[in-house]
């Protein structure tokens, strides 16, 4: 027995570390990845075996999935995984090798490749780009060191990095960073393009959406249209406060407590009110949540949705509609409206909605003219453009946890209230 | 003789180990590299500017008040020394002296320069 395959033995009893993309329609099959036990989700492609690409590639996504795609070390696995087995992708096929799975089964798919994969079987090279460099090396010496100066080449047509002032007025260099749209604390889609001094944020933009004009039609959209059961919205919008509370924890470092929360989002029953209160609540008054988020990403004007009351504005289209005034609804407010009240605001609305959902029964609510959903009125202007102004400035732990405390959806900002046709 | 033999068991296993973690690594060869692969991880992008930057060494503060106090340990052994002799006297010079660096570091924190950003 080879040094190899013992390796390979010792290895295949280890959770398949993948590099999970979330594609259009894919964003919460994606996260329940993370409920997985045999899938480990990496923070890098370089630490994967696989790339899972879970819904729909867009061309806007295409560039950096395949990239991603490249830089998992070969051999690598590459999945489309489509998990309401809806029509192909086309473009799923500029990934060379890619499977695609649709339904269920996805997980047993993925380890019999990894088996197969460690004990040297299948897996591919190819890459998707070609292995060319964007431009030749042009500096000069045995290694390229450069031309004039200890920096003067231009290496692979990168150019160096120009200078800016820094806050103690020194003029140092100013890294222009593109973060996104992969990045896997942002939301899926989003791109940053950042000039950080230090790790300061000194100028940000927000890259082009990604998705354009596909949206799963959900019970929210339905709403709009159709007489709905109070139950069913109020469950999916305690849902979605979950499952992004979820993802915060994530990002903040707490990823078994994300699961905990994950779990029960991905399970909760309008009786689980008390469970989301014991669970959230602790964590929103907790000093170690205070000390991240508190007095990060202030926004005080009136935004809507969670984030607006989270700054002390009543605005909620529910409290204008008579069957939630009938089941004696209040909006929750908080003050401050920084990144902290967000993070209490969607704790303390998750518990009211299935507090909502338990009260309901059966009732239903008619087509209202507005529809609040989880991140407030359908089709209201997003937040998305408010991001520059807001982030700039900050260091980049802020900024990161200004943008999660927002809650984005890149795939709603690029439709707005319309469902796909 | 013996200590001959030491040394010479010794330099072979360490030559051994060396020679069996270049045998384990040539084992285990790691992929070639291609282009993309060398690009680093952003988020699905490539970098705009290379790697070589000049960068701000933001700790500098805190490095000099780390040399300035680590010069005043070295003060503190000759009056270790002579601590016990001369007794409460040299109890308070050296209170006054540290007082003084300290002073020094809660004015450079009211300033700001011990941000590390």
């Amino acid at each position: 027995m080879g040094l190899r395959s013992w390796a390979a033995g010792v290895a295949s009893g280890a959770p398949t570390p993948a590099f999970v993309v979330a594609g259009a329609g894919g964003r919460w099959a994606a996260e329940e990845l993370f409920l997985e036990p045999r899938v480990a989700p990496t923070l890098s492609p370089r630490a994967a075996d696989a790339l899972i690409v879970v819904g729909y590639l867009t061309e806007g996504l295409m560039p950096a999935v395949m990239l991603a795609h490249d830089q998992i070390p070969p051999p690598r696995l590459a999945f489309q995984w489509l998990p309401d087995g809806a029509p192909d992708d086309p473009l799923a096929a500029m990934l060379p090798g890619v499977r695609v799975v649709e339904g269920g089964g996805l997980v047993e798919v993925i380890r019999d490749a990894h088996a197969g994969l460690l004990a040297g079987r299948g897996g591919g090279h190819e890459d998707a780009w070609p292995d060319v460099d964007p431009a030749p090396w042009r500096g000069i010496g045995p290694y390229g060191q450069g031309g004039k100066g200890m920096t003067g080449g231009v290496p692979y047509g990168r150019p160096l990095t120009g200078r800016a002032d820094d806050r103690d007025g020194l003029k140092l260099d100013r890294l222009d960073v593109r973060v996104g749209p992969l990045f896997p604390a942002f939301p899926p889609g989003l791109e940053l393009i950042v000039g950080l001094q230090g790790d300061v944020a000194q100028e940000v933009s927000v890259g082009q959406n990604p998705f354009e004009g596909a949206l799963e039609d959900d019970v929210f959209r339905r709403a709009l249209r159709e007489a709905v059961p109070i139950a069913e919205l109020e469950m999916a919008r305690a849902r979605s406060h979950l499952r992004w509370l979820a993802g915060a924890l994530r990002v903040a470092g707490l990823p078994s407590l994300g699961r905990r929360v994950l779990s029960l989002a991905v399970r909760a029953k309008p009786a689980d009110a008390d469970r989301v209160s014991r669970l959230g609540r602790p964590l929103a008054r907790g000093r170690g949540l205070r000390w991240l988020a508190g007095g990060v990403g202030a926004l005080r004007e009136d935004l809507g949705g969670p984030v607006g009351r989270a700054a002390g504005h009543v605005s909620d289209a529910r409290s204008g509609v008579d069957e939630y005034r009938a089941l004696g609804f209040e909006p929750v407010t908080h003050e401050g409206g920084d990144a902290l009240a967000r993070w209490r605001q969607r704790v303390a609305e998750a518990e009211q909605s299935l507090r909502l959902a338990d009260a309901a029964g059966d009732a239903t609510v008619g087509p209202p003219d507005v529809v609040e959903g989880p991140r407030g009125p359908l089709g209201a202007g997003p937040l998305l453009e408010l991001l520059p102004d807001v982030l700039v400035g900050m260091e980049w732990g802020d900024l990161v946890t200004t943008v999660v405390s927002l809650d984005l959806d890149l795939e709603e900002a690029a439709v707005g209230a319309g469902v796909r046709a | 003789m013996v200590a001959l033999g030491a040394a010479l068991v010794v330099f072979l296993f360490w030559t051994g180990s060396f020679l069996a973690l270049r045998w384990a690594g040539d084992a285990l060869h790691p992929p070639p590299e291609t282009a993309p692969s060398r690009v680093p991880f952003l988020g699905g992008r490539g970098p705009e500017t290379h790697a070589w930057s000049r960068f701000h060494v933001r700790y500098y503060a805190m490095a000099l008040v780390f040399l300035a106090f680590d010069m005043e340990m070295v003060f503190m052994y000759p009056w270790a020394v002579v601590f016990l002799e001369e007794g409460l006297t040299a109890g308070f010079e050296m209170l006054m002296f540290i007082s003084i660096l300290v002073l020094g570091i809660l004015y450079g924190w009211r300033e700001g320069a011990f941000r590390w950003a």
